[in-house]
């Protein structure tokens, strides 16, 4: 789990483009969006979703999905590892 | 003043012609079908296509498709615009040609321009040379010639580009021409026909709707792309009654206003949109009771039918007149939408009817729309139209026997050129192009780049291309530079808008197939995306608009700041050019000839127009001209109308060659200006533009 997590990290921080930002500077357990964690938006979510598909094989229908599987990086990797199919 | 419609064209997947528009319109028949015409892997996604291949268009209009490139944007603007012109009787019946006699501008909106072609021959132009015709096609304006060239000669061409809302706002350029005084007769519209690259754009942004739309429904899950063109012929009601022409409608108001929220979103409390459609009613001088109907944009996202409701209800509180949306007959037509609803409206007006909203259930938190046949007397209509970018404009038409007018202020403010800032291939931000040029060696060379960080927070900068850095840069130097925080309004002219994002996102869906699109690149593609985030940038909520008509696509943008400024619209303007070159664009542009050994640099510049002279004013800007395909004679004449001023030279040698040069040479003439007034001319085989600056301290 713990290699699952860094290897996200390292995926967001490459396909969010977040400059200055490391693996270890992200709170595994803080929210994604919003103020108060990394403060994503709607299109960095639309990302997150290709993201998704290309790397571990879950494609989700619905940008409503992506509310609750991309909560923050636990969250994210707990439903990668139980979905993927890549 | 009284702006009167004397012609209409339409061409949508609802019909060919007002005749069948109507018949669709009132037998309820929706446009909304399987994919047929475009290629591609998406079929699961129903569409508003036109029901005509480009072979049946080309067959229709004479035109050969061995003989002359053609696009489908620019086909069904021929379709449309011959409707409009024929109704207006500005053609001759027998050759289908303008009357000599008459000539004046035409104004169009697209996003997509070329691109279906640019799709579908991609690899080919970077790999061999057989549909190198095909290069030039590719840009909005091209397409905006390749309609007008049909019909013969216009005054003055110029295309607005700012995504969904271009067509309207195309309206509203040609509305202040008609104001100021300048023409008499102007032709507005758009067209824009379906493609790989905003299908695939659009559904990476997951607001596709795999059924049929639902506007304002509960059950609302996204849109059904559309296409096609339409046209609307405007002239001032004394030309009309001099030339016999019969009016249909008047347009009697217009506005235009920027969400400055989000790249693709709309503001949950719809503040642009609500602006767009206040300022719109205040322009025509009618109250919110007064409307008698609305076509909404109502696209059927979550997003935008919510938002516009919201913004609906504040404008007109608990009398909410009849509204509803026409995308569930025509799908969304994007930049054409402006003017096909514009059209729908007047065949309402004359036939007396509100046009339904079908697949209409379920209002949940939205307004309940027309969604049962009606007939109604309509006097006055409100029409939207609303863009990515926040780009959002309203339009009004009152039916033709109305009698109140379209205030015609024709004052003519003097207007200053408060500051400049410019990055390009010399040194950015700074005057040392005057005395230590970087000399140009390169065939290309791409522009430096500006300390940003300053201006933009990370999480912003971090998705934006370097043309939209350079924007933001320039913009906040000049209005700093003028000491004004927020301009009313931002008006960009580019070539080419973001290619280097539109090339990534056309590269992968060439090379890789229609899968896992990013809709960052997608949403960086369109050409208003530069004057959206310097609004964003800056919360500027006022007048937004975005040029995309190749070598005068600045002087389009000075032109519509000078019409705003003059009439006192507005009190100061942001006007901006910007383009950028990728070292692949740059070879395919090579391999057309279309450099002609220039060398090729990008463009970044802002300027701060007012109408008041801050004491540090660089100079005024008195009078400018754009003519398209001038002859010698209307050359001089123009030249003569200057009277007697000394020609500014080209940067060429300077700052080298783009789409938007132009404004680099208004730049240095205004920064090295003494005390003699100086034209700044351009000139190419096409378009010929003359700027007339003016010395402050000479009256």
């Amino acid at each position: 789990m713990e290699e699952l997590i860094l290897k996200l990290k390292k995926e967001i921080i490459e396909v969010l483009n977040l400059e200055d930002v490391k693996p270890e500077d992200i709170d595994s357990n803080a929210p994604l969006f919003g103020a108060e964690g990394l403060g994503l938006d709607s299109i960095d979510a639309l990302e997150l979703i290709v993201l998704m598909e290309k790397n571990y094989g879950i494609k989700l229908q619905d940008p409503n999905q992506g509310k609750e599987i991309f909560k923050s990086i636990n969250v994210m990797a707990d439903y990668i590892s139980k979905n993927r199919t890549k | 003043m009284k702006i009167v419609i004397t012609g209409a064209g339409i061409i949508s997947a609802i019909g060919v012609g007002k005749a069948e528009t109507l018949v669709s319109l009132r037998e309820q028949r929706s446009g909304i079908r399987p994919l047929c015409y475009l290629k591609t892997d998406h079929h699961e996604f129903p569409v508003g296509e036109v029901q005509l291949s480009n072979d049946e268009m080309c067959a229709m209009l004479g035109i050969d498709p061995s003989k002359q490139p053609t696009t489908r944007t620019a086909l069904m603007g021929m379709v449309a615009l011959k409707e409009a012109l024929e109704q207006a009787q500005l053609i001759d019946s027998k050759t289908q040609r303008l009357k000599d006699s008459e000539t004046f501008p035409l104004i169009s909106g697209t996003t997509v321009g070329g691109m279906d072609k640019s799709e579908l021959y991609y690899l080919d132009f970077l790999e061999n040379d057989s549909r190198n015709e095909y290069i030039s096609t590719h840009d909005c304006g091209a397409c905006t010639e390749m309609i007008a060239d049909h019909f013969g000669r216009f005054s003055m061409l110029s295309t607005l580009s700012t995504a969904c809302s271009s067509a309207a706002n195309a309206v509203i350029l040609g509305t202040e021409l008609l104001r100021s005084g300048q023409v008499e007769c102007v032709v507005v519209g758009g067209s824009e026909c379906i493609t790989k690259f905003h299908l695939n754009g659009f559904a990476s942004l997951m607001i596709l709707d795999k059924e049929p739309c639902r506007p304002f429904d509960e059950s609302r899950a996204g849109l059904n792309l559309g296409e096609g063109a339409a046209w609307l012929v405007l002239e001032t009601e004394e030309y009309a009654r001099r030339r016999n022409a019969t009016p249909i409608a008047r347009l009697a108001g217009y506005g235009n206003a920027c969400d400055a929220f989000h790249q693709t979103a709309t503001s949950a409390d719809g503040e642009g949109p609500y602006l767009a459609m206040k300022k719109a009613l205040a322009n025509a001088g009618i109250k919110p009771d007064q409307v008698d109907y609305i076509n909404a944009h109502g696209t059927g996202t979550g997003n935008n039918d919510i938002s516009e409701s919201t913004a609906i209800r504040r404008l007109f509180g608990e009398q909410v007149p009849p509204m509803s949306s026409t995308k569930a007959f025509t799908g969304h037509t994007t930049s054409a939408s402006g003017t096909i609803e514009a059209v729908i409206c007047l065949l309402a007006m004359q036939h007396s009817f509100l046009p339904v909203n079908l697949r209409f259930n379920n209002a949940g938190d939205c307004l309940t729309p027309v969604h049962k046949t009606t007939n109604k007397p309509l006097r006055y209509v409100l029409s939207n139209a609303f863009g990515f970018g926040g780009n959002d404009s309203a339009l009004v038409f009152g039916t033709a026997a109305n009698s109140s007018d379209i205030a015609n202020q024709l004052s003519s403010n003097k207007v200053y050129l408060l500051s400049a800032a410019q990055i390009s291939a010399q040194e950015p931000l700074c005057n040392d192009w005057k005395d230590n040029p970087i000399p140009l060696t390169e065939p290309l060379t791409r522009s430096r780049e500006a300390d940003y960080k300053q201006f933009i927070p990370p999480l912003e900068a971090r998705r934006m291309g370097r043309i939209l850095k350079r924007a933001i840069a320039t913009a906040r130097t000049a209005t700093a530079q003028a000491g004004i925080d927020t301009p009313e309004a931002i008006i960009t002219g580019t070539g080419l808008g973001c290619i280097e994002n539109t090339e990534i996102f056309l590269d992968a869906l060439c090379r890789q197939g229609e899968d896992q699109m990013m809709p960052t690149r997608f949403m960086q593609s369109t050409h208003n995306t530069i004057s959206s985030i310097v609004a964003i940038n800056l919360k500027a909520h006022g007048y937004n608009a975005t040029y995309a008509h190749n070598t005068v696509s600045f002087q389009s943008a000075l032109l519509d700041a000078m019409l705003q400024l003059r009439r006192g619209a507005i009190c100061n303007a942001l006007v901006c050019a910007h383009d950028e070159m990728t070292p692949s664009y740059h070879a395919l542009l090579c391999k057309g000839g279309y450099l002609k050994g220039k060398h090729a640099t990008e463009c970044a510049v802002s300027m701060m127009l007012s109408t008041k002279d801050n004491g540090h004013a660089l100079c005024e800007v008195a009078d400018m001209r754009i003519l398209y395909r001038p002859t010698e004679a209307e050359k001089q004449r123009a030249r003569k109308e200057l009277g007697d001023v000394s020609y500014f030279g080209s940067t060429e040698p300077i700052f080298g060659t783009s789409y938007t040069a132009p404004s680099l040479d208004l730049y240095a003439a205004a920064n090295t200006i003494k005390d003699k007034p100086v034209a700044v001319e351009y000139s190419d085989d096409k378009y010929y533009t003359l700027i007339l600056l003016r010395p402050c301290s000479v009256s």
